[in-house]
Protein backbone atom coordinates (compact mmCIF):
# COMPACT_ATOMS: atom_id res chain seq x y z
CA UNK A 1 0.00 0.00 0.00
CA UNK A 2 2.51 2.69 1.17
CA UNK A 3 5.50 0.01 0.38
CA UNK A 4 8.25 1.63 -1.97
CA UNK A 5 9.64 -1.93 -2.66
CA UNK A 6 9.35 -3.32 -6.10
CA UNK A 7 6.79 -5.78 -6.83
CA UNK A 8 5.79 -7.46 -9.99
CA UNK A 9 2.01 -8.95 -10.74
CA UNK A 10 0.91 -12.30 -12.22
CA UNK A 11 -1.50 -11.83 -14.54
CA UNK A 12 -3.90 -14.69 -15.60
CA UNK A 13 -6.77 -15.38 -18.44
CA UNK A 14 -9.59 -16.38 -15.57
CA UNK A 15 -10.26 -16.02 -12.20
CA UNK A 16 -9.96 -19.69 -11.46
CA UNK A 17 -6.51 -19.71 -12.70
CA UNK A 18 -5.59 -16.89 -10.21
CA UNK A 19 -7.31 -18.94 -7.77
CA UNK A 20 -5.52 -22.20 -8.72
CA UNK A 21 -2.22 -20.15 -8.60
CA UNK A 22 -2.93 -18.60 -5.53
CA UNK A 23 -2.70 -22.17 -3.86
CA UNK A 24 -0.02 -23.00 -5.71
CA UNK A 25 1.59 -20.16 -3.53
CA UNK A 26 0.63 -20.69 -0.39
CA UNK A 27 1.94 -23.79 -0.69
CA UNK A 28 5.16 -23.11 -1.81
CA UNK A 29 5.30 -20.11 1.52
CA UNK A 30 5.54 -17.34 -1.10
CA UNK A 31 4.40 -14.30 0.28
CA UNK A 32 2.41 -12.28 -1.80
CA UNK A 33 -1.02 -10.63 -2.02
CA UNK A 34 -4.41 -10.98 -4.45
CA UNK A 35 -5.60 -7.75 -6.14
CA UNK A 36 -7.58 -6.16 -8.90
CA UNK A 37 -5.20 -6.22 -12.05
CA UNK A 38 -4.40 -2.35 -11.66
CA UNK A 39 -6.74 -0.27 -13.93
CA UNK A 40 -3.62 1.46 -15.86
CA UNK A 41 -3.35 -2.28 -17.27
CA UNK A 42 -7.22 -3.34 -18.15
CA UNK A 43 -10.62 -2.45 -17.35
CA UNK A 44 -12.24 -5.80 -16.12
CA UNK A 45 -10.13 -8.44 -16.59
CA UNK A 46 -10.49 -9.49 -13.06
CA UNK A 47 -7.62 -10.34 -10.49
CA UNK A 48 -4.27 -11.07 -10.34
CA UNK A 49 -1.41 -11.57 -7.61
CA UNK A 50 1.19 -9.58 -6.53
CA UNK A 51 4.70 -10.66 -5.17
CA UNK A 52 8.30 -8.94 -4.33
CA UNK A 53 10.59 -9.21 -6.92
CA UNK A 54 13.24 -10.97 -5.24
CA UNK A 55 11.27 -14.15 -5.23
CA UNK A 56 10.39 -14.13 -9.16
CA UNK A 57 12.35 -17.53 -9.51
CA UNK A 58 10.62 -18.91 -6.78
CA UNK A 59 7.63 -17.95 -8.30
CA UNK A 60 8.45 -19.00 -11.56
CA UNK A 61 9.31 -22.90 -10.10
CA UNK A 62 6.13 -22.95 -8.10
CA UNK A 63 3.51 -21.90 -11.07
CA UNK A 64 6.03 -24.03 -13.88
CA UNK A 65 3.46 -26.11 -16.35
CA UNK A 66 0.72 -25.85 -12.93
CA UNK A 67 -0.93 -22.67 -14.23
CA UNK A 68 -1.70 -20.95 -17.56
CA UNK A 69 0.23 -17.76 -16.71
CA UNK A 70 -0.81 -14.85 -19.27
CA UNK A 71 2.06 -12.78 -18.28
CA UNK A 72 3.69 -11.34 -15.27
CA UNK A 73 4.90 -7.90 -15.20
CA UNK A 74 6.51 -5.16 -12.98
CA UNK A 75 3.79 -3.11 -11.26
CA UNK A 76 4.68 0.44 -10.64
CA UNK B 1 -2.78 9.18 -41.88
CA UNK B 2 -4.88 8.02 -39.03
CA UNK B 3 -2.92 5.23 -36.62
CA UNK B 4 -4.71 1.85 -36.74
CA UNK B 5 -4.12 -0.61 -34.36
CA UNK B 6 -4.90 -4.20 -35.09
CA UNK B 7 -5.97 -6.02 -32.24
CA UNK B 8 -7.66 -8.83 -33.96
CA UNK B 9 -6.86 -12.49 -32.18
CA UNK B 10 -5.58 -10.85 -28.38
CA UNK B 11 -6.67 -11.84 -25.44
CA UNK B 12 -7.90 -8.92 -22.60
CA UNK B 13 -6.12 -6.31 -22.04
CA UNK B 14 -4.09 -6.69 -25.09
CA UNK B 15 -6.84 -4.16 -27.00
CA UNK B 16 -7.28 -2.16 -24.21
CA UNK B 17 -3.65 -1.34 -23.32
CA UNK B 18 -2.79 -0.56 -27.05
CA UNK B 19 -5.75 1.88 -27.10
CA UNK B 20 -4.62 3.44 -24.05
CA UNK B 21 -0.84 3.76 -24.87
CA UNK B 22 -2.22 5.76 -28.42
CA UNK B 23 -4.31 7.60 -26.36
CA UNK B 24 -1.70 8.54 -23.84
CA UNK B 25 0.58 9.69 -26.35
CA UNK B 26 -2.28 12.06 -28.18
CA UNK B 27 -2.99 10.14 -30.89
CA UNK B 28 -6.78 9.40 -32.34
CA UNK B 29 -6.57 5.82 -33.50
CA UNK B 30 -8.84 2.89 -35.50
CA UNK B 31 -8.57 -0.25 -33.31
CA UNK B 32 -10.06 -3.15 -35.30
CA UNK B 33 -10.98 -5.99 -32.77
CA UNK B 34 -12.44 -9.78 -33.41
CA UNK B 35 -15.07 -9.64 -30.61
CA UNK B 36 -17.91 -7.92 -28.41
CA UNK B 37 -16.17 -8.07 -25.11
CA UNK B 38 -13.05 -6.07 -26.36
CA UNK B 39 -15.09 -4.07 -28.28
CA UNK B 40 -17.24 -2.88 -25.33
CA UNK B 41 -13.48 -2.95 -23.05
CA UNK B 42 -11.78 -0.74 -25.50
CA UNK B 43 -14.72 1.44 -26.00
CA UNK B 44 -15.60 2.08 -22.32
CA UNK B 45 -12.00 3.10 -21.54
CA UNK B 46 -11.46 4.98 -24.16
CA UNK B 47 -14.64 6.85 -23.12
CA UNK B 48 -13.27 6.88 -18.97
CA UNK B 49 -10.32 8.95 -20.95
CA UNK B 50 -12.66 11.33 -22.19
CA UNK B 51 -12.43 10.68 -25.98
CA UNK B 52 -14.87 9.54 -28.62
CA UNK B 53 -15.59 6.00 -29.85
CA UNK B 54 -17.40 5.59 -32.88
CA UNK B 55 -17.72 1.45 -33.84
CA UNK B 56 -18.28 0.26 -37.46
CA UNK B 57 -18.78 -3.59 -37.82
CA UNK B 58 -16.94 -4.95 -41.02
CA UNK B 59 -16.93 -8.39 -41.99
CA UNK B 60 -17.42 -10.04 -38.42
CA UNK B 61 -14.76 -7.56 -37.11
CA UNK B 62 -15.04 -3.88 -35.39
CA UNK B 63 -13.49 -0.71 -36.26
CA UNK B 64 -13.22 1.31 -33.46
CA UNK B 65 -12.38 5.09 -34.22
CA UNK B 66 -10.98 6.49 -31.47
CA UNK B 67 -10.83 10.25 -30.98
CA UNK B 68 -9.31 12.73 -28.42
CA UNK B 69 -11.99 14.76 -27.31
CA UNK B 70 -12.85 17.67 -25.51
CA UNK B 71 -13.32 16.22 -22.44
CA UNK B 72 -9.81 14.63 -21.98
CA UNK B 73 -8.46 14.87 -18.85
CA UNK B 74 -11.39 16.75 -17.25
CA UNK B 75 -12.08 14.56 -14.13
CA UNK B 76 -15.13 15.10 -12.68
CA UNK B 77 -15.16 15.92 -9.20
CA UNK B 78 -16.78 13.98 -6.35
CA UNK B 79 -19.35 16.10 -3.86
CA UNK B 80 -18.63 14.33 -0.69
CA UNK B 81 -21.19 13.88 1.28
CA UNK B 82 -22.28 15.92 4.25
CA UNK B 83 -21.16 13.30 7.33
CA UNK B 84 -18.50 10.61 7.37
CA UNK B 85 -18.76 7.69 5.08
CA UNK B 86 -19.33 4.37 6.26
CA UNK B 87 -18.61 1.03 5.11
CA UNK B 88 -20.05 -1.85 6.64
CA UNK B 89 -18.96 -5.14 6.26
CA UNK B 90 -22.09 -7.74 7.03
CA UNK B 91 -20.26 -11.01 5.66
CA UNK B 92 -16.35 -11.82 5.45
CA UNK B 93 -17.42 -12.10 1.68
CA UNK B 94 -18.20 -9.05 -1.47
CA UNK B 95 -21.68 -10.46 -2.39
CA UNK B 96 -23.57 -13.71 -2.25
CA UNK B 97 -23.17 -16.65 -4.54
CA UNK B 98 -19.73 -18.42 -4.70
CA UNK B 99 -18.27 -17.79 -1.66
CA UNK B 100 -14.93 -18.27 -3.13
CA UNK B 101 -15.51 -15.17 -5.48
CA UNK B 102 -16.61 -13.37 -2.61
CA UNK B 103 -13.49 -13.82 -0.63
CA UNK B 104 -11.32 -12.73 -3.81
CA UNK B 105 -13.70 -9.77 -4.07
CA UNK B 106 -13.79 -8.60 -0.28
CA UNK B 107 -9.95 -9.00 -0.53
CA UNK B 108 -9.49 -6.58 -4.04
CA UNK B 109 -11.90 -4.28 -2.69
CA UNK B 110 -9.73 -3.41 1.33
CA UNK B 111 -6.79 -3.38 -0.85
CA UNK B 112 -7.91 -0.62 -3.21
CA UNK B 113 -9.99 0.93 -0.38
CA UNK B 114 -6.28 1.98 0.82
CA UNK B 115 -5.37 3.24 -3.52
CA UNK B 116 -8.32 5.38 -3.85
CA UNK B 117 -10.02 8.53 -2.23
CA UNK B 118 -12.23 9.31 -0.84
CA UNK B 119 -11.29 7.19 1.78
CA UNK B 120 -13.91 6.23 4.52
CA UNK B 121 -14.43 7.92 7.49
CA UNK B 122 -15.25 4.09 9.61
CA UNK B 123 -15.60 0.75 8.60
CA UNK B 124 -17.92 -1.31 10.28
CA UNK B 125 -17.62 -5.17 11.05
CA UNK B 126 -20.59 -7.28 12.26
CA UNK B 127 -21.72 -10.70 11.61
CA UNK B 128 -19.61 -12.97 9.75
CA UNK B 129 -17.76 -9.51 8.68
CA UNK B 130 -16.10 -9.93 12.13
CA UNK B 131 -13.87 -12.84 10.89
CA UNK B 132 -11.83 -9.89 8.38
CA UNK B 133 -10.64 -8.69 11.36
CA UNK B 134 -9.26 -11.34 13.63
CA UNK B 135 -6.36 -14.35 13.13
CA UNK B 136 -6.00 -15.88 9.66
CA UNK B 137 -7.74 -13.36 8.13
CA UNK B 138 -6.11 -12.48 4.56
CA UNK B 139 -7.09 -8.67 4.74
CA UNK B 140 -4.97 -7.50 8.08
CA UNK B 141 -1.90 -6.18 5.87
CA UNK B 142 -4.69 -3.70 4.27
CA UNK B 143 -7.06 -3.11 7.43
CA UNK B 144 -3.55 -2.04 9.39
CA UNK B 145 -3.17 0.49 6.45
CA UNK B 146 -6.25 1.88 6.72
CA UNK B 147 -6.56 2.40 10.12
CA UNK B 148 -2.93 3.78 9.99
CA UNK B 149 -4.40 6.32 7.83
CA UNK B 150 -6.73 7.50 9.87
CA UNK B 151 -9.81 5.23 9.46
CA UNK B 152 -12.13 3.83 12.37
CA UNK B 153 -12.61 0.22 12.26
CA UNK B 154 -15.76 -0.77 14.51
CA UNK B 155 -16.10 -4.47 15.44
CA UNK B 156 -19.08 -5.78 16.55
CA UNK B 157 -18.67 -7.45 20.17
CA UNK B 158 -21.26 -9.35 20.30
CA UNK B 159 -20.19 -10.87 16.78
CA UNK B 160 -16.54 -11.48 18.18
CA UNK B 161 -18.23 -13.17 21.07
CA UNK B 162 -20.32 -15.43 18.69
CA UNK B 163 -17.99 -16.82 16.93
CA UNK B 164 -15.49 -17.69 19.84
CA UNK B 165 -13.12 -15.09 18.46
CA UNK B 166 -13.09 -12.24 21.04
CA UNK B 167 -9.43 -12.74 21.81
CA UNK B 168 -8.51 -13.12 18.23
CA UNK B 169 -8.53 -9.85 17.32
CA UNK B 170 -5.69 -8.46 15.05
CA UNK B 171 -7.50 -5.10 13.76
CA UNK B 172 -9.84 -2.34 14.93
CA UNK B 173 -11.32 -1.91 17.86
CA UNK B 174 -13.99 -3.90 19.82
CA UNK B 175 -17.28 -1.67 19.54
CA UNK B 176 -21.15 -2.27 20.83
CA UNK B 177 -24.58 -1.72 18.86
CA UNK B 178 -25.00 1.83 20.28
CA UNK B 179 -21.95 2.84 18.70
CA UNK B 180 -22.29 0.90 15.74
CA UNK B 181 -26.38 2.30 15.27
CA UNK B 182 -25.46 5.82 16.55
CA UNK B 183 -22.17 5.70 13.82
CA UNK B 184 -24.48 4.15 11.23
CA UNK B 185 -27.06 6.88 11.50
CA UNK B 186 -25.09 10.00 11.74
CA UNK B 187 -23.48 8.73 8.22
CA UNK B 188 -23.35 11.32 5.48
CA UNK B 189 -23.66 7.65 3.01
CA UNK B 190 -23.47 4.39 4.03
CA UNK B 191 -21.61 1.67 1.56
CA UNK B 192 -22.59 -2.11 2.39
CA UNK B 193 -20.59 -4.49 0.13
Amino acid sequence: MTDTKSFYIVLFDSTSEALLAEKLFKKAGISHKVIPVPRQISSDCGVCIRFSAPDMERVSAALDDRVAVRDISPLD
Amino acid sequence: MIHEIDARGLACPQPVIMTKKAIEAGEDCVVIVDNEAARDNVCRMAKSQGCEADVEERDGCFRIRVMQGAGRKRKESVVPAAGPTVVVFPCDRMGKGADELGNILVRGFLHTLGEISPRPDVMIFFNAGVKLTTDGSDVLEDLHALEKAGVRLLVCGTCLDFFGLKDKLQAGIISNMYDIAETMLSAGRIVRI
